[in-house]
């Protein structure tokens, strides 16, 4: 290669490299702004104000939902299996939702510690398969939860 | 090899060559499709969770993962543009940016679609789908760059720049789903055992479905870039030769 093309090329690497870094940082800088919802430990923690619109992230706690009969309000548990935060929701919930299963709400918190939720979604991890495998496994006592790992607290 | 590299660069070589290559493409990519499509709409049991609707995944997945390559794909020829001033590089580079913004807008609308009955919400600002709709805009920047230089010359290293640029982008999309929290589930681990989580009656339709689309990409790529060829090098003898046996 002549002096000059492995010149432009070494300048073109090193450019490609240094908006890589700069990028990289600014992202990590950014990290608790980008990620998409705050987990039951950190509101239970006091990280968000009362009356703060976010987003809440963890599983449905089990044995906790309590829907009216003559509504749609529904009031439930949320949980990283750290701290639980209650959820009150009056709306439509998606297919998916049931205990044991991963959601992400939007609303605030009170001052009580409850969170009013807007809106729920379901959030389901990256496990496919038929409900006969579902069921072979679930007999011979395999751990299947549907846990996506980002709602989880690491064990420490 | 440097004598392969500077004859692949020649357009006439190229046009050869692909014509040559397309049915061993074309045949197989069509074979695949039929099989992919069939075996995913058919055959592939309904999902625990999710039922029929996990058969989008298996068009999802695919143009999800194929428009991570257009970037990359811009970057290398934009740098032989930059440094070898290559020609065919460019027109390469030139046509991978539409079909790029096609194969994204599929990846964008197909995932919609899912989201929309299983998460709740058609639409949502997670590190993934911003991150691929970012990719969406800089694709559609690309072009309009493009189009907005009159010198062709200042068009192409421009284009180059950004597609550099633009490359830090795929790695963004790519982990976001790791370092963030997302909506957005990570990539699936497949699994060889057949009680298991992903088996192989879930994966096996979506790597054909897979492989089907990547040749589809390759089979639109070499199409578009032999139209580009016979487009700018019209006045050269040998289009010329090709127009009149026609």
């Amino acid at each position: 290669m002549n002096p000059h093309r492995q010149k432009k090329l070494s300048i073109i690497l090193f450019v490609a490299a240094g908006l890589s870094v700069t990028v990289g940082l600014i992202l990590y800088a950014m990290s608790q702004n980008i990620n998409l919802f705050y987990t039951p430990t950190q509101v239970a923690q006091g990280e968000v104000r009362a009356g703060q619109r976010i987003r809440i992230g963890g599983m449905v706690k089990e044995g906790s939902v309590v829907s009216a009969n003559d509504s749609l309000q529904v009031r439930f548990e949320t949980t990283d299996y750290v701290h639980a935060v209650p959820i009150e929701y009056e709306g439509i919930l998606p297919d998916l939702f049931r205990e044991g299963q991963g959601i992400v709400a939007e609303g605030s918190v009170d001052s009580s510690g409850v969170f009013h939720a807007s809106r729920v979604l379901a959030k389901h991890d990256e496990n496919y398969m038929s409900q006969e495998v579902k069921v072979a496994l679930d007999a011979a006592g395999v751990n299947t939860d549907n846990h996506p790992s980002s709602l989880i607290l690491p064990e420490s | 090899m440097w004598l392969w590299f500077s004859k692949l660069g020649s357009p006439k070589w190229f046009y050869e060559l692909s014509g040559r290559w397309l049915p061993w493409l074309v045949i197989p990519m069509a074979l695949l499709l039929v099989v992919g499509i069939v075996w995913a709409l058919l055959f592939v049991p309904p999902d625990y969770q999710q039922g029929e609707t996990i058969r989008i995944m298996y068009i999802h997945v695919p143009f999800a993962s194929i428009s991570l390559a257009f970037f990359p794909l811009m970057a290398v020829a934009g740098t032989i543009t930059l440094v070898w001033k290559m020609k065919l590089a460019d027109m390469v580079a030139k046509v991978a940016a539409p079909l790029g913004a096609w194969f994204t807008a599929l990846a964008l609308m197909s995932g919609s679609i899912w989201g929309s009955d299983i998460w709740g919400t058609w639409w949502i600002w997670d590190g993934r789908l911003t991150s691929m709709l970012l990719q969406f805009f800089l694709l559609i920047g690309v072009i309009s760059l493009r189009s907005a230089l009159e010198d062709s010359d200042a068009a192409a290293k421009a284009c180059a720049v950004l597609s550099i640029v633009g490359c830090i982008n795929v790695f963004v999309i790519k982990y976001s789903v790791e370092w963030w929290n997302t909506l957005h589930q990570p990539a699936s681990s497949f699994s060889l055992s057949d009680e298991a989580p992903n088996p192989p009656e879930v994966w096996v339709p979506l790597v054909i479905m897979i492989i089907a689309i990547y040749l589809f990409f390759a089979v639109s790529l070499i199409l578009s870039t032999r139209n580009e060829i016979l487009e700018r090098e019209r006045r050269a003898q040998w289009v010329q030769d090709l127009v009149e046996a026609q």
